[in-house]
């Protein structure tokens, strides 16, 4: 007996301790930069990087402690470290070995991805784009034609040149039928993607190879988004993958998941599953040789990555945020601490299907009635806010303007609630037409803001005279519950994507959790996603977000922060939260 | 040289019975006299009545929350220091403890219960009662229990059990997922228990089947059961908070011991604050010894080999 | 004995075909699929439609279950979502790693509980058996994560005895002895957590099937007869303190195989353990569902093993 206990015991703790590190969704995380759209997760300690840079203004309203905070003492710095003049090796969360711009999924994967593999544009620190592999980009007149140039000397790690067949053979992949990896691609509407898709097709009849450095691409309809979806694919070399390719079946390109050859800084000597990456700089890379030789992908888990920070064994690793650990590293002394805000957030979406929250009242109500400030500082102390819009304030989208920020007001929760015709029955407990004014709601155990969030509301909405039924649950055991609209409220967490088109708020939206609907928000996201010009969306998306506040769809919680320490003997990094580190690696050297 | 002592021994037994005093009474007296095992039971009743009375004592309550005075170390308000929310640690052990003894003792019980008849059931009469029982435990070791728990919190939850309610599934869960090791090693023992001596001696006397199994071959399987039984109590008291996450428990901000644990998952909590994880640790450590003195009292009393002391 | 290992090993069909039924019926009913688990942030229905047929999830789940079993009779246990590759190749990547943990664990934490075990019942209630015993609760008292984490605070950073995690060193070019005895080293805080946790329950067993036998008449007569107190120990108690440790022992087949998935992720180590739990969390049907009958085929293995050697340890029991 002691036997079966036990081993069901390990298989439920490290449940519980998965839950806490990465949660059911959160190693998805983003895919790669044509993703649009936003990604539910439990929300919870590590996940993918994100940054400020330092040199960035700060927000309104940002505390002292996000940031970077330079090493002070690096005599400190122990010898390991040191003795690696040529080498750095990054701690990360093992990935899966998928490492293909087309299949992979994690975090860590796509990591690993970005340094092996380039596309014709990359992003900005901004969020926004600029060109990689590509020198000129042309748009048609009606914005649906797009004409990419290669530049010259732009090559694969095997020194063969990258060419603009390559781009059609990585598009022709993408619509295969068998394509079964993240992305969408048939909702970039290119011409004959359907037909190339169906087999009714040998070539997508949208994709023009103009010469070998020129390609054009033709859509049937066009958004924001739709240069970034064309542009931002990393490039297969052909003669690579292409050997063995027949329209409809993948798997020899899958059987090459594990040896990667792309045009990025950096190429894949060696990959021990669950252990290491071990990359090497690629000599013909366009942008120049990076300037450290060697990069090591070293698996480290939450446990212990602090420790292999501390004894030199890594220089970069992820460190979940919270005081005990930002103390900790900076006294270190050789560490680079750097506090970035995270792309996303952390809400309570409440069911506007249903008829008690169906009512703005009851849901503004809902929001001045819980102390988010206090649930936020019990979770991550100075490494969150308070939000109230559903937008990252470090995104150009972002808008403080005319936006209600609901703080904490029991006596204004109180009055909309009578407004609404909820009145305090004789047990305390409000009702109405009969009813009680009773919440189910669920959230994932082992989370931070969970943890702190359950006590403070039960006790805020008794208060209220509103009695909550809370009971934590399997994240996808949640999930099920929302797409079947069987729930009353429940916790969870959004990861953001630099541009702010996103279907969370849009009546019947793929990613509407919560049934909300205003056909106001709709048209003006429907305005954004087709309008080209960024101060023109500004304008729009600041609308959205003014109504969103105002109808109050959910309670939006807060936006917390990563942490990202690195060995001081590493300088020439440009991080921001859009950003990530991966990105400026072949620029980063060892400073001695 | 050894059949005679047996038959001193049976005869000894029966003259017991002659004297009208029943097995259970001499179990009962014998355990009286052990001294160790009545300071296990002291324990346990002490630690019952500490987690059951003592909250009414407190001047704190379960939602209360005090971040100001978050992880702080014990002092004369807290005697036991505050969590991570400024909670004090002495209630939340206290009622924790209401949770993970009931939790610990209700579930091994069930599984003890099950596993023992049927391992017992299965070894006595082997062929096809034994190939039934043993390719069901068979069954239940191959299933994967994680999907199971989440499917049933699912379950649970869809149908809105209430949260205080969903603690009797979890006992049950918990008891009905430990039976097979148990009922594999019972059955075991009662495979060589049956080819010995005095089996031939019940069996010449004609004594009925169940008669046999519970009065003859069960004692003697009394001490397995409690090893398994003090190990069993330790183990459930831990899963309860695995189960809780996945919807089949209790619920924050109600504590467990194995949810108080848990909250020390790091090694700065390990470190620089001791009061988080020592309280709960020191209570399962406390009761596992208490079950395991009366368990080995226990075995002694109603160890049929053991003599009238 | 041969003919009743031939109808277990019938048996075993049956069981098998049972057992692959519910766990596939659980795969069904758990929340969520891989589509919906992998938290797309592209995902519109229309993908999802596209994507469920892909993988053959909008089939009615009767014939989605022929599919795995007839695949599955031909060594193929199919794709995983998660890895893109062969669940056997996965399987096979992983597993060895926690085999190379799992078996010298079992190998020191059973000669450890025999001998600890003998001892504490030996000297009953001695300083040396009572120390063992609060030693022993002491160690069920706390999680594994716990004692993981206490492992590498005092030996790896503290003495820095030992690496804090992982397998090999980071950028380890090394082969042969060189190789073995990175690995090794690696081993060390692991297999002795591992080990410290199993022989805790281990050493209960033994020490209680010892104490039965001891106040046993044959060892009386052993005893009398003027044998060595070792030998009488060792030949003739220790065999027939024996049954319970078998019976456990059959359990420790699949574990071999299992993972630890607690103590893997404390260290870092590449086992199977995480990799399966990943694919709970990911819902990852190929892969959850094939190493499920890897393990479940173990067990049934396991528990035949174990009925078989009591008739070895105990030649009075007769299996029928």
């Amino acid at each position: 007996m002691k036997k079966r206990l036990s081993l069901m015991l390990v298989t439920l703790m490290a449940f519980g301790s998965i839950l806490a590190a990465c949660g059911g969704g959160e190693e998805t995380a983003k895919t790669d930069t044509t993703t649009p759209t936003e990604t539910a997760t439990t929300d919870n300690k590590t996940d993918e990087t994100a940054a400020t840079d330092e040199a960035e203004p700060a927000a309104e309203g940002e505390s002292d402690a996000i940031g970077l905070t330079e090493a002070t003492d690096m005599n400190s710095n122990p010898e390991a470290a040191k003795a690696r003049t040529d080498s750095m090796i990054i701690g990360t969360t093992a990935p899966q070995g998928v490492f293909n711009p087309l299949f992979h999924q994690t975090a860590y994967d796509v990591a690993i991805d970005d340094t092996i593999f380039a596309g014709f544009i990359k992003v900005k620190g901004d969020g926004t784009y600029e060109n990689d592999m590509a020198d000129d980009i042309k748009i048609s007149e009606d914005n649906k034609t797009y004409t990419f140039h290669i530049r010259d000397g732009a090559k694969f790690s095997d020194g063969t040149p990258v060419k603009a067949s390559d781009y059609l053979f990585t598009m022709k992949l993408y619509m295969d039928a068998s394509y079964d990896g993240q992305s969408d691609p048939l909702s970039w509407n290119i011409v004959g993607a359907n037909e190339y898709n169906k087999g009714t097709a040998k070539e997508i009849s949208g994709i023009k190879v103009v010469d070998d450095q020129t390609v054009s691409v033709t859509v049937s309809d066009y958004d924001a988004m739709t240069q970034v979806n064309l542009g931002g694919i990393a490039i297969l070399p052909e003669a690579y993958y292409g050997k063995g390719y027949k329209q409809g079946d993948l798997t020899t390109v899958k059987a090459l998941n594990t040896k990667p050859m792309g045009a990025g800084a950096y190429k894949m000597k060696n990959y021990s599953a669950g252990q290491e990456v071990d990359l090497v700089a690629n000599e013909n890379y366009y942008g120049g040789v990076a300037k450290v030789p060697n990069i090591i992908f070293k698996t480290t888990t939450d446990t212990t990555n602090m420790a292999m920070l501390q004894s030199g064994e890594t220089d970069l690793d992820n460190i979940t945020v919270n005081e005990d650990n930002v103390e900790e590293l900076k006294s270190m002394g050789f560490l680079d601490v750097d506090v970035l805000k995270n792309n996303g957030y952390g809400y309570v979406a409440m069911n506007n299907k249903k008829p008690m929250f169906a009512d703005v009242k009851v849901r503004q109500a809902l929001t001045y009635g819980l102390n988010r400030a206090e649930v936020v500082d019990a979770a991550y102390g100075p490494y969150a806010e308070v939000i109230n819009i559903p937008q990252s304030d470090v995104s150009w989208a972002y808008t403080a303007d005319k936006i209600n920020p609901y703080d904490y007001n029991p006596e204004e929760a109180k009055k909309l609630l009578d407004e609404a015709g909820w009145k305090v029955g004789a047990d305390g407990i409000r009702e109405k037409d009969g009813k009680k004014f009773e919440i189910n709601f669920s959230a994932t155990a082992e989370n931070p803001v969970v943890d702190a969030l359950i006590p403070i509301m039960t006790e805020n909405y008794q208060e209220l005279g509103i009695k909550l039924v809370t009971e934590t649950l399997d994240f996808n055991a949640i999930m099920e519950k929302k797409d079947r609209g069987d729930y009353d409220m429940f916790f969870a967490a959004w990861g953001l994507t630099p541009d702010p088109d996103s279907t969370v708020y849009i009546t019947d939206g793929a990613q509407n959790n919560s049934g909300y609907s205003n056909k106001e928000v709709d048209a003006l996201y429907a305005k954004g996603k087709k309008e080209l010009d960024l101060n023109k969306r500004k304008e729009i998306y600041a609308e959205a977000y003014q109504k969103i506040n105002a109808d109050a769809p959910e309670i939006l919680m807060y936006q917390r922060t990563n942490m990202l320490a690195i060995n001081g003997r590493l300088d020439g990094w440009d991080i921001t939260p859009y950003k990530e580190y991966q990105h400026s690696l072949s620029q980063v050297e060892v400073a001695q | 040289m050894e059949q005679p002592e047996n038959r001193t021994e049976q005869l000894q037994e029966q003259l017991k019975i002659v004297k009208t005093e029943s097995p259970w009474k001499i179990a009962v007296r014998r355990f009286a006299k052990n001294r160790l095992a009545l300071i296990g039971l002291v324990i346990l009743v002490i630690m019952f009545l500490i987690c059951f009375v003592g909250p009414f004592f407190s001047q704190y309550t379960l939602n209360e929350t005090d971040v100001k005075n978050r992880n702080s170390a014990p002092s004369s308000l807290h005697w036991l220091g505050t969590d991570k929310l400024g909670r004090d640690i002495m209630l939340r052990v206290m009622l924790a403890g209401r949770i993970s003894l009931t939790v610990g003792l209700v579930a091994t019980a069930i599984s003890v219960v099950i596993g023992a008849t049927l391992g017992a059931v299965a070894g006595f009469y082997r062929r096809y009662a034994d190939t039934i029982i043993m390719r069901i435990a068979d069954v239940f070791l191959a299933l994967p229990t994680l999907p199971i728990l989440i499917t049933l919190g699912a379950i649970l939850s869809d149908l809105k059990v209430a949260p205080e309610k969903r603690i009797y599934f979890l006992m049950l869960i918990i008891g009905i997922l430990g039976w097979v090791g148990l009922a594999r090693l019972v059955r075991s023992q009662i495979l060589t228990l049956r080819e010995q001596e005095f089996m031939q001696a019940t069996e010449a006397l004609g004594l009925r089947d169940n008669r046999k199994i519970f009065r003859h071959l069960m004692p003697n399987t009394i001490p397995i059961i409690i090893v398994s039984a003090t190990l069993g109590v330790a183990g459930a008291i831990l899963t309860e908070s695995a189960l809780s996450f996945l919807g089949l428990g209790v619920v924050p901000p109600t504590p467990s011991w194995g949810n108080m644990i848990n909250a020390a998952n790091n090694l700065i909590d390990f470190r620089k604050r001791p009061w988080i994880w020592i309280p709960p640790g020191m209570c399962i450590l406390i009761t596992v010894t208490a079950i395991n003195l009366i368990g080995d009292g226990l075995r002694d009393a109603l160890d049929p080999k053991m003599k009238n002391r | 004995m041969s003919q009743y290992i031939i109808r277990r090993l019938l048996q075993m069909i049956p069981t098998l075909i049972g057992i692959s039924i519910i766990v596939f019926a659980i795969s069904q009913m758990v929340p969520g699929d891989y589509i919906t688990a992998s938290q797309n942030p592209n995902m519109t229905a229309e993908r999802a439609d596209q994507l469920r047929a892909i993988y053959g999830l909008d089939k009615p789940p009767v014939q989605q279950y022929f599919v795995w079993v007839k695949n599955m009779l031909t060594g193929n246990l199919g794709d995983s979502f998660q890895h893109k590759m062969p669940v056997t190749k996965v399987i096979n990547t992983y597993v060895w790693n926690s085999f190379a943990i799992a078996i010298v664990t079992l190998i020191l934490s059973w000669t450890i509980a025999a001998f600890v075990g003998v001892f504490s019942a030996q000297f009953q209630y001695s300083f040396f058996d009572k120390v063992v015993t609060l030693l022993v609760f002491l160690l069920m008292s706390l999680p594994s994560f716990f004692i993981g984490l206490l492992a590498i605070k005092y030996f790896a950073l503290d003495l820095t005895w030992f690496p804090t995690g992982g397998m090999t060193s980071a950028g380890l070019n090394a082969s042969g002895f060189a190789y073995i005895k990175d690995v090794a080293s690696h081993m060390v805080l692991p297999v002795t957590v591992m080990t410290v946790l199993n022989v805790g329950g281990l050493t209960r067993y033994f020490r209680t099937g010892m104490l039965e036998v001891i106040r046993q008449d044959y060892i009386r007569t052993a005893r009398a007869k003027g044998l060595k107190e070792r030998t009488v120990i060792f030949k003739h108690a220790f065999r027939n303190a024996l049954l319970p440790a078998i019976t456990l022992l059959g359990f420790e087949l699949p574990g071999l195989f299992g993972g630890a998935m607690i103590l893997e992720r404390v260290f870092a180590w590449p086992g199977i353990g995480q990799i399966y739990l990943a694919s709970l969390n990911m819902r990852d049907y190929p892969l959850m569902l094939g190493f499920t009958m890897f393990l479940a085929v173990l067990t049934l293995l396991g528990n035949l093993l174990s009925d078989i050697l009591y008739g070895v340890a105990d030649p009075r029991i007769r299996l029928k």
